[in-house]
């Protein structure tokens, strides 16, 4: 029964609750930002974040740095953390653990899938994979033909494979069907968590259908704007939609039929919680809409923490540490490319 | 008297040669600098697209190996105008010439409109006229519009705004390069024309070598 958790919770999730809250207690905050975004070369990036928890992982990389090299070995921190909590982590937790995953996993069938219909070598897309989404016979991807095959040889034994009931076809894996088929998986995937989440109940299911509902909506404009002008009908717009959020269904039907940025910022802004996204951005304007969605993600992943005894914490600091990285990115990317006035216009400070 | 028009209309000529060298060294040098803001601009969406996408989606392992056909050749033509220097060789871009679409697609190409000859009012040849233009026009739109999704296809059918912004800032860049290249050429062949009409003009004064 709701409100009844702290009876109980500390029992099994005490400890990796204090835990992540601690991780949470790393995370950069805003004078850490102002530091990174003065810096002038790579090396002074890689100097200021050696007094962070990153310092183990880039001191003993070599100059000069790439910014790719930044990204790899933070995300590398981000992965023993999260695998430190696994392997202390017992039912449900575990389980919902792994839940956080699976969008990397997809991520990765996609990349694998892909890069072997242009004839990449295995290895070399194996080192590209997203190190959260790795399983087993990942590489075994390479051999199948179409959907079935895929889903017959690799997934079925695989935490996707309830996923790939609605894509199973016996197409030929092209370009446009690879990435109908990502999507479709991935909403499978929202929902499957969003359920799962349900039947847990409590706070974790209160605070965790908000930001998985906040997550389908943010898909769904993706989606819809990056579809405009390409050959994704109308229907197979709709189909890629989740069902669930705020958007679900008036939203979707509008979204579904939009040609360009105003006709959806028409649609959102007659929901009160997307209105204030759509109201920092002028008329026809969509670059700064990636910030604005992410800056109110991580208002809202903040606010879970204000709460105890629930799960989505875990969720919470994974999405945080994931912004951050982010973050790094796009400052490394601006120092190295020498645009250093532009690199406020994606960084979103947590704290 | 006459020597001295032929001499001043040699020095007339000469000057217009030297003007037009200096022409084409600033529209060269103007052109050259137009160049780095562009790729600058380039890298930078491409970037933008790195963060929106997800560094994993935007990487070079997406980039298609298979045999294919290059989406965009460059042509030279170069010619000779005269047996005393050597032609000016000119070059052009041959954009989305796509496997499917063996010609190419460029949007300064556009197809000849087919006009109805009528013999009624002016007015409805001129709409007419201009429909069929338009008609071509969107004809045209859709291809580069095609051809274009077709090479961002790599990283996926879905792909952000931003990347298409990377895409146009790097085509636009292309098309830089080939005017710039196409300048210089000009250039060159201008600097040739200066250094000649500077020879002959010099043999002029010594006189021929007993």
């Amino acid at each position: 029964m709701y409100g009844f958790e702290a009876l109980t919770f500390n029992i099994h999730g005490g400890y990796l609750e204090a835990i992540v809250r601690g991780h949470r207690a790393s995370l950069l905050t805003a004078a850490d930002y102002n530091n990174l975004c003065q810096c002038e070369t790579l090396d002074d990036i890689k100097m200021h974040l050696s007094a962070t928890e990153y310092g183990p992982y880039l001191q003993n990389e070599p100059s000069p740095l790439h910014t790719t090299t930044i990204v790899e070995k933070c995300t590398l921190k981000l992965v023993d953390e999260y695998k430190n909590m696994l392997c202390q982590a017992t039912e449900p937790l575990s389980t919902f653990l792994e839940y956080i995953t699976y969008g990397h996993m997809i991520d990765n069938v996609v990349l694998i899938v892909t890069g072997t219909l242009h004839e990449r070598d295995v290895q070399e897309l194996l080192e590209k994979c997203h190190p959260l989404g790795m399983f087993d016979s990942i590489a075994t991807l390479a051999v199948a033909q179409n959907m079935r095959e895929l889903y017959r040889l690799v997934l079925v034994d695989t935490p996707l494979a309830p996923y790939f009931s609605e894509c199973i076809t016996s197409e030929d894996l092209d370009d446009m069907n690879i990435e109908i088929m990502r999507n479709t998986l991935y909403k499978a995937y929202l929902e499957d968590f969003y359920r799962f989440c349900q039947k847990l109940g409590g706070a974790t299911a209160e605070i965790m259908s908000d930001l998985l509902a906040f997550e389908a909506d943010r898909r769904a404009v993706n989606i819809t704007i990056n579809s405009i002008g390409t050959e994704l009908t109308r229907d197979d717009r709709r189909k890629l939609y989740s069902n669930f959020g705020l958007l679900y269904p008036y939203g979707h039907e509008e979204l579904a039929i939009c040609e360009d940025i105003d006709q959806v910022r028409g649609a959102m802004e007659k929901y009160p919680p997307y209105q204030s996204i759509f109201a920092k951005l002028s008329y026809g304007e969509g670059q700064m809409l990636d910030k604005a969605f992410y800056e109110e993600e991580v208002k809202r992943l903040c606010l879970a923490f204000e709460q105890q005894f629930h799960y989505a914490v875990f969720f919470a600091y994974m999405r945080l540490r994931e912004q951050e990285i982010r973050n790094l990115m796009w400052i490394s990317e601006c120092v190295a490319q020498n645009q250093k006035s532009r690199v406020h216009d994606s960084v979103v400070f947590i704290f | 008297m006459a020597e001295g028009a032929g001499g001043a209309a040699a020095n007339g000529g000469s000057d217009e040669k030297v003007l037009d060298f200096l022409d084409s060294v600033d529209s060269y040098l103007t052109t050259m600098e137009s160049l780095a803001p562009i790729l600058r601009q380039g890298w930078f969406d491409l970037a933008s697209a790195r963060h929106s996408m997800g560094v994993f989606r935007v990487s070079s392992a997406s980039l298609d190996l298979k045999d294919h056909s290059a989406s965009t050749y460059l042509q030279m033509v170069g010619h000779e105008s005269d047996d005393s220097f050597v032609g000016q060789p000119s070059f052009s871009l041959c954009k989305w010439a796509s496997a499917d679409n063996k010609s190419c697609c460029s949007e300064e190409e556009i197809p000849d409109s087919q006009l109805r000859h009528r013999g009624t009012s002016r007015l409805s040849e001129n709409q007419e006229q201009n429909s069929n233009g338009d008609d071509s026009l969107k004809t045209v739109d859709d291809l580069v519009k095609k051809e274009r999704s077709k090479t961002l296809s790599v990283f996926g059918t879905l792909v952000s705004p931003k990347l298409r912004t990377a895409q146009l800032s790097f085509e636009t860049a292309l098309e830089v390069l080939v005017e710039a290249a196409n300048i210089r050429s000009s250039m060159l062949s201008a600097y040739s024309q200066v250094q000649k009409q500077m020879e002959d003009t010099r043999e002029g004064e010594i006189g021929p070598i007993p």
